[in-house]
């Protein structure tokens, strides 16, 4: 985790729902100018957690910070929030309705009708403007929904599935526009069950499951510390000695390769060596990084 | 306030530009001129001429005064009581402003006079039956000899559904029967007229200070602002459902809920659609005086003789009643997911308003008792009781005062209460909240 001052920061926070425990005990810290992915399967109080800190619901016990205060309703105005759900107003004019948005958010002025003619420009809607919602197709509305978020030029960027329904080129455009958006400072987190896309764009996660952390640190700490050993081959002879050999627990053969998990604790480096002392012709020998939906899959079905 | 005041600004411009909004206000002064003046014109139309009727006088001498009686206009056909004399259909100058639709049906009457002499009436009927189905005669009307002593004739037309024209045949050869018989026992029938004139009672009020005034064109005021509360929370109540109902159907209750709180949300909605409501009743107010200025000079509208002081309490009154009825379907809106389930549930919000509406009436009786006490200070029904006491017989102010505190903390507890079961409805999407839930959501939150 790097040593940036925290944005956000959780401290032991609980919520539930009458029998139902969404949150329980749950302590993380969102560093500044970071991409943070909050990770986990449906119901696993992703949901929750983001509602407690943009203050839609108080948690039930635990301390939440932002920006190094107590939250108040006022620190809201910094936040850029798209929630899961989320809509437009059907009957209302595009340009008119990003307005209003920014006016909820205490923008206002002539500075207003720049930035929105500045974002839509930058998703390409530009000749949308006067149009009325129900007119837009359902991609279309999702990228205004995600300029309301950021029309403030919030501190801290909050997206729970930004990227769900949408087709590569507008995910490639949303994409391009987070990254960019961390570049500029400002904090970003994440939310989502895709993986690949975490994978993609997150410095640091926090796998959520039943309530509770799974998992915690920054991508890279994660992969290593899963203590997953794993090799890609492609290797001709030396029949046997992967079947036999004491540094290997499990063998995959996919179309032209071979993923090889390596017991613990054994060095991949002495396996190629016995692969070659046996006379192989290795064509292919590379380190797999155990990938993040891997990681999930297996922490979630631990617990 | 920046925030509330978008609120406020987003629902008012959709609103009032939208064409729904336009068309309604356009059609409101129609339909008032629609209601106001079709139907008297329908009535008053006068179509397909006199109604010609064939009188057989068996009596001799009761044709002349049925044509008199038939002609002199309503004072005389006025169908007798069974007491005999009704002296108030004797007396020319009362009640002049009662009248029966069939006196202001202006349908001229032809009478003929048929001679029994030297026919049958068997012969006599015949030849009129042949007349009225050959559309010369819409009827005739048979006097047998005895008329005067059995009082019973008989009247055979083409159409005797026509409830109208036999009404006035009966009480205008009712009115000539009875004037003949006073004749006939040598009695003056302008005597009587004289003597059986109507007692008028006025009622006039005392006021604290002594004036007098008449309360009876105050009442008219009460059930005027009584009806005008029930019209526009029939029309703005679903309104406002619908307007707390839209972001839950849109999924933009989240995105507002990160930026401003519940409260300010249900407050804002509630003012901007209540500026519509005032927008429009304001442009229907316009028209109805311009209407009663200009195009309707001739009508006999009286400004009630009310104080300066009670038209302020009207105007608060109504304003407190619309606002407790709408932030009742304010909080109907948070508790459903659609607009029908809101509708379902906002009836019984129509029998509490009729309630109110009924308990003006013992009021009116005693509006010093202690029932009227409390009833006008129970926050469903004062818009409407408090008002009848105001007019009846005004209470102390601190009554008043306390009525409207009574009903505006009201207001504000159950727009609280609303938003607080929004927010939380809104945290589980899709679901009907039962009773139950919702007490349960309301001590959560």
């Amino acid at each position: 985790m790097s040593s940036n001052p925290a944005t956000v920061l959780l401290e032991k926070v609980s919520k539930s729902f009458g029998e139902f425990t969404a949150v329980s005990e749950l302590s993380l810290a969102v560093s500044a100018g970071r991409i943070f992915g909050l990770l986990g399967p449906n119901g696993a109080g992703k949901t929750t957690t983001i509602r407690m800190i943009v203050n839609i619901t108080a948690p039930d016990s635990g301390r939440i910070e932002l920006f190094g205060q107590t939250i108040t309703p006022e620190l809201q105005d910094r936040i850029g929030y798209l929630p899961e759900e989320r809509g437009l107003y059907k009957k209302m004019k595009v340009g008119e309705q990003l307005r209003f948005f920014a006016e909820l958010k205490s923008v206002k002025g002539k500075e207003v009708d720049e930035r929105i003619d500045h974002w839509l420009a930058r998703v390409k809607l530009s000749d949308w403007k006067n149009r009325r919602s129900t007119e837009l197709s359902k991609g279309m509305q999702q990228k205004i929904q995600f300029i309301t978020a950021v029309l403030h030029e919030p501190d801290l960027l909050i997206l729970d599935e930004p990227f769900s329904g949408l087709d590569p080129v507008n995910v490639g455009l949303l994409k391009e526009i987070v990254l960019e958006l961390k570049r500029s400072g400002k904090t970003i987190i994440f939310s989502t069950h895709q993986m690949e896309v975490a994978e993609q764009i997150c410095d640091d996660i926090c796998l959520l499951n039943r309530s509770r952390k799974v998992l915690e640190g920054s991508l890279r700490q994660v992969k290593q510390g899963f203590g997953r050993n794993a090799v890609a081959l492609r290797i001709e002879g030396a029949d046997g000695v992967l079947d036999s050999s004491w540094l290997v627990t499990s063998i995959q053969h996919h179309s032209d390769e071979i993923e090889v998990l390596l017991a613990p604790g054994a060095d991949a480096q002495q396996l190629l060596r016995s692969l070659l002392d046996a006379g192989a012709t290795v064509s292919k020998f590379e380190m797999v990084e155990p990938s993040l939906n891997d990681i999930f899959i297996e922490k979630v079905s631990e617990a | 306030m920046t925030k509330f005041l978008a609120i406020v600004k987003r629902e008012y411009i959709q609103r009032v530009r939208s064409k729904f909004f336009i068309i309604v206000t356009l059609i409101g002064p129609l339909a008032m001129a629609m209601f106001g003046v079709v139907p008297a014109l329908i009535v008053n139309m006068d179509i397909g001429g006199p109604v010609r009727v064939a009188v057989v006088d068996q009596t001799g001498k009761m044709f002349v005064p049925l044509q008199s009686t038939l002609s002199r206009g309503r004072d005389g056909e006025r169908p007798a009581s069974p007491a005999g004399i009704d002296a108030g259909s004797l007396s020319r100058n009362t009640n002049e402003s009662v009248q029966s639709t069939a006196n202001q049906q202006k349908t001229k009457f032809q009478l003929q006079e048929v001679k029994v002499a030297e026919q049958s009436l068997e012969t006599i009927k015949a030849e009129l039956n042949r007349r009225v189905r050959d559309k010369e005669l819409d009827g005739f009307l048979i006097l047998p000899a005895d008329l005067l002593e059995n009082g019973s004739a008989d009247f055979y037309g083409h159409n005797t559904g026509d409830f109208i024209t036999k009404e006035r045949l009966e009480s205008a050869l009712s009115a000539a029967v009875r004037e003949q018989r006073l004749a006939d026992a040598n009695i003056d029938v302008n005597l009587v007229r004289t003597l059986s004139r109507r007692v008028d009672l006025r009622s006039i009020k005392v006021g604290s200070a002594g004036e007098e005034k008449d309360s009876g064109e105050g009442l008219i005021l009460v059930f005027a602002t009584g009806f005008i509360i029930y019209l526009t929370v029939l029309m703005y109540g679903q309104i406002v459902l619908g307007a707390i109902i839209e972001e839950k159907e849109t999924r933009i209750a989240e995105i507002l809920f990160s930026s401003v709180k519940p409260f300010t949300l249900m407050v804002g909605k509630l003012t901007g659609v209540s500026l519509v409501a005032l927008t429009q009743l304001g442009i229907w107010a316009i028209a109805f005086l311009g209407f009663v200025t200009f195009a309707a000079k001739g009508l006999p509208i009286n400004i009630p003789n009310i104080s300066p002081l009670a038209f302020v309490y009207f105007a608060l009154f109504f304003l407190l009643g619309y606002f407790i009825y709408s932030t009742i379907y304010a909080l109907i809106g948070s508790m459903v997911t659609t607009a029908q389930e809101g509708g379902q549930l906002a009836m019984p919000v129509i029998l509490l308003l009729v309630v109110g509406f009924y308990l003006a009436f013992p009021v009116i009786q005693s509006p010093d008792s202690s029932f009227a006490f409390w009833v006008s200070m129970v926050p469903f029904f004062s818009p409407i009781t408090m008002v009848v006491r105001i007019v009846t017989q005004t209470p102390p102010f601190w009554q008043i005062a306390l009525s409207l505190a009574i009903g505006f903390a009201t207001v504000v507890a159950l727009t609280w209460l609303a938003a607080r079961i929004y927010r939380i409805g809104m945290l589980m999407y899709g679901k009907r909240a039962t009773i139950p839930e919702v007490l349960r959501w309301v001590r959560q939150a």
